[in-house]
């Protein structure tokens, strides 16, 4: 076997209560297959995710950080995923100047029936952060 | 630009003259220590001490946002306040006037165009050598070996939303004030001074002098912290010597937060939790959370970083604090062409939105 078929990625997945858990139970719902190394962990609101719970994250061991909520215009609190999107735009140009990967965290729009949509948003990002290896930050003692 | 005028007033004359024309309740201004070595940002409330006040001294022991935020914040001052700002500190006042922690109703807002400070530690009112070489620098629009790193950086050194601009650069403290007055409150100050307004001055040359090193200084120093940062190897040596003492937020004048998150019981943890993240990585190195904690708070306040200096100037381990969070924090505003301070009207990023923006950084 070869070593990027070995490793296996921690990856922690934010899903907001109303879309992004919605996307998760419709998955399940449908019987999809989804790589099970994903830690979903639900938020009221996208909105309601400090960057410092992705930074600590990535500090303390995850090779990747995913975020789901609802679509632009769907949010459950109005204005919670656009507030998201500024604070991980924010949060990637700080990864970007201190040499760790912004690509370790994504964000995408997974609506309450889009079962499917989850379940590859799960697989496609867990293929990627394959091939990016581990997190170099996560392995380090001295942070 | 607004017209200079030479007011053929010096600094007493014109700040007797706000307690006696103006009748203002306080000026607030750098002044000197009894130590008659230091010097701190002091409210006074009659001109007895006028002798003590030193506007210009190139030292800033504390950005004084905080301190004009402190009696601005919950009720306007019941009488009209004059306060000496350095443009960094005014930047920073205004950003603290858009989250509701300060109101310039009632203020009479003084500033010039700045010349950068020393390391307040490194600078004393007894060290002639330096000051002379500070005042020549300033007559001639040049950064004055010894001051901080993000001061000789500071292309954003003269003032915005001020009242009253006295300008300093170019010119000789020595002589009588040159004046600007670019709002409303200004204008009608001036009138109440009784300010002769006829005798119109040019701008120094020296300014734009100044502004082309500070442009290039500025250049080198994104240069440098750019190398230095990137990779994690870089992440971490940056702040190795961290001691976690918080200090720099602490003085910062845009992390206002009366109860810190990274102070807070959330980073209190259970002995059982040590433990358990030592297993995961086989050691753990005390004190936790370091680059967490800096990482953390730019996410926070990077936006709106005036790059003032002030963690720096504080940071017992001398940890390039706001060379860092200059370079990182304009990087962050650039992605909503934002400029801290620039105008009051204008709300902080991250409580703002808009719509359809930002959608590269979805996937
Ligand atoms: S982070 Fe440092 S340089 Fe930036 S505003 Fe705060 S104290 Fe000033
Ligand atoms: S680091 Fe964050 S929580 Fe702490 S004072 Fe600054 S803005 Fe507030
Ligand atoms: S002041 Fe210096 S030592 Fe203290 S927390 Fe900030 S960077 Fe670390």
């Amino acid at each position: 076997m070869d070593e990027k078929k070995e490793f296996t990625p921690s990856i922690i997945y934010g899903l907001c209560s109303w879309c992004g858990t919605g996307g998760s139970e419709t998955a399940g719902a449908m019987h999809l297959q989804y790589a099970d190394n994903i830690r979903p962990f639900r938020v009221p609101c996208t909105g309601a995710i400090d960057p410092v719970y992705i930074l600590r994250a990535l500090i303390e061991g995850a090779d990747g950080f995913a975020v789901s909520g609802c679509h632009p215009g769907d949010c459950h609190f109005d204005s919670g995923n656009y507030r998201a999107r500024r604070r991980i735009a924010v949060l990637k140009s700080l990864l970007d100047t201190f040499g760790l990967d912004s690509e370790r965290v994504l964000l995408r729009w997974v609506g309450h029936g889009e079962g499917k949509r989850f379940a590859d948003t799960v697989n496609e990002f867990n293929d990627y952060i394959k091939e990016m290896k581990k997190n170099p930050l996560a392995e380090r003692r001295d942070t | 630009m607004e017209t200079m005028i030479d007011s053929r007033m010096m600094m007493t004359d014109f700040l007797t003259a706000l307690f006696d024309k103006l009748d203002v309740a306080g000026v607030a201004v750098m002044s000197k220590l009894p130590s008659g070595e230091k010097t701190a940002f002091t409210l006074f409330t009659g001109k007895d001490d006028i002798k003590e006040c030193v506007p210009f001294f190139p030292a800033m022991p504390a950005n004084a946002a905080r301190a004009v935020s402190k009696f601005t914040r919950q009720a306007v001052p019941s009488k009209t306040v004059a306060v000496f700002l350095r443009p960094c500190e005014l930047r920073a006042f205004t950003e603290l006037i858009k989250i509701k922690q300060a109101s310039f109703d009632n203020l009479l807002i003084l500033s010039y165009d700045c010349s950068g400070v020393f390391p307040f530690q490194e600078i004393n009112l007894s060290d002639e050598t330096k000051l002379n070489a500070y005042r020549d620098a300033v007559s001639t629009g040049k950064n004055c070996e010894g001051i901080r790193p993000v001061c000789a950086a500071c292309t954003r050194f003269t003032p915005q939303g001020e009242d009253i601009a006295i300008s300093f650069v170019g010119r000789s403290t020595d002589q009588p004030l040159v004046f600007s007055f670019p709002s409303e409150k200004g204008l009608a100050a001036a009138e109440q001074l009784g300010l002769d307004v006829s005798n119109t001055v040019a701008a120094s040359s020296a300014v734009e002098s100044l502004a082309q090193e500070r442009r290039s200084a500025e250049e080198e120093l994104t240069a440098e912290v750019d190398a230095s940062l990137s990779d994690t190897q870089g992440l971490v040596n940056v702040f190795d010597r961290c001691v976690s003492c918080h200090a720099c937020s602490y003085v910062c004048p845009i992390c206002y937060c009366k109860n810190c998150y990274f102070d807070s019981q959330t980073f209190e943890y259970f002995p059982e939790s040590y433990f358990i993240r030592m297993q995961a990585k086989g050691a753990l190195r005390f004190p936790v959370d370091r680059v967490l904690f800096h990482l953390g708070r730019l996410s926070h306040m990077g936006v709106s970083c005036v790059a003032c200096g002030m963690c720096e100037d504080v940071c017992p381990v001398n940890i390039p604090v706001s060379q860092i969070f200059k370079t990182a924090g304009s990087k962050a505003q650039a992605l909503f062409d934002y400029i801290p301070g620039e105008n009051y009207d204008e709300p902080l990023p991250l409580l703002a939105y808009a719509e359809q923006e930002l959608e590269e950084f979805e996937d």
